[in-house]
């Protein structure tokens, strides 16, 4: 018989970075927010950004609160990340992952992954719109391979879970 | 499903009880009772091989196919998955 496998403290480590992680992304949110809300002040984002006043500059800062826009439509896809995540976390905890609704967690967070990567693209294209010689913009954003791989993977990962509680429930109904 | 299990009519005929066969073929009486209600998904040739042979009858005795069975669970499941 297959012998239960040793506690691992990996699994109370990501309880606690995953936790750790919701409240960032939810100050994270905060903060654009609060970026949002100071930026209809262009006089202080020119001089935050050491800027002169010209329509480059103004082309700039309308660049810069666009990507904060969409910073924050991002923080509710990384919170449905990261609270799916949590809960698949807990059903391993509790010893029984292979639950359907594990594997619509998982789908969910597929979506959520893949728009973050839309997400991505159109922030990397309007910092390469707004960039300039005088003031580059350099946003870590854009396409990502290993970004497009993780959404494709947990698309599948969420499929293998679907298949697998039917299979588990099949072998439970087995006499 | 549309297969329906006869273990209750098997085990009638020959006068035992569910706990006797559980006994003799060596099973938990909790997996007799789900095949024997028809709640099992599938079953085993092991069980069938045991089963049949303390009964001292064929697999077909004890498996029927029965297509109406399977129209009547139709309605009653797409009701419950509304």
């Amino acid at each position: 018989m297959a012998r239960p496998p040793a506690p691992s403290p990996a699994l109370p480590i990501a309880y606690v970075v995953l936790r750790i992680l919701i409240v960032a992304n939810w100050l994270l949110g905060v903060a654009i927010l609060a970026l949002l809300v100071v930026s209809p002040n262009e006089r202080w984002i020119m001089s935050a950004f050491h800027l002169t006043p010209s329509p480059e500059a103004a082309r700039l800062v309308m660049g810069l609160r666009a990507v904060a826009v969409l910073g924050l439509v991002g923080i509710p896809l990384h919170y449905v990340v990261l609270k799916r995540l949590l809960a698949i976390v807990e059903t391993v905890r509790g010893g029984d992952p292979f639950v359907a609704a594990n594997a619509s967690r998982l789908q969910a967070i597929a979506w959520a992954l893949l728009g973050v990567q839309l997400l991505s693209i159109v922030i990397g294209t309007i910092g390469k719109a707004v960039s300039t010689p005088a003031h580059p913009v350099h946003l870590d954003a854009g396409f990502s391979i290993s970004g497009w791989l993780a959404v494709l993977l947990t698309f599948l990962l969420a499929r293998v879970f679907a298949e697998g509680t039917l299979m588990r429930e099949d072998l439970e109904g087995t006499v | 499903m549309a297969i329906a299990v006869k273990l209750d009519d098997l085990l009638h005929d020959r006068r035992m009880t569910l706990t006797d066969l559980a006994d003799r073929i060596g099973m938990a009486l909790a997996n007799l009772s789900i095949l024997k209600t028809g709640k099992a998904r599938a079953i085993r040739f092991s069980t069938l091989e045991a089963i049949c042979e303390a009964l001292s009858c064929q697999p077909g005795d004890l498996l029927q196919f029965e297509p109406q069975r399977a129209e009547r669970e139709r309605p009653a499941k797409r009701s419950a998955s509304r």
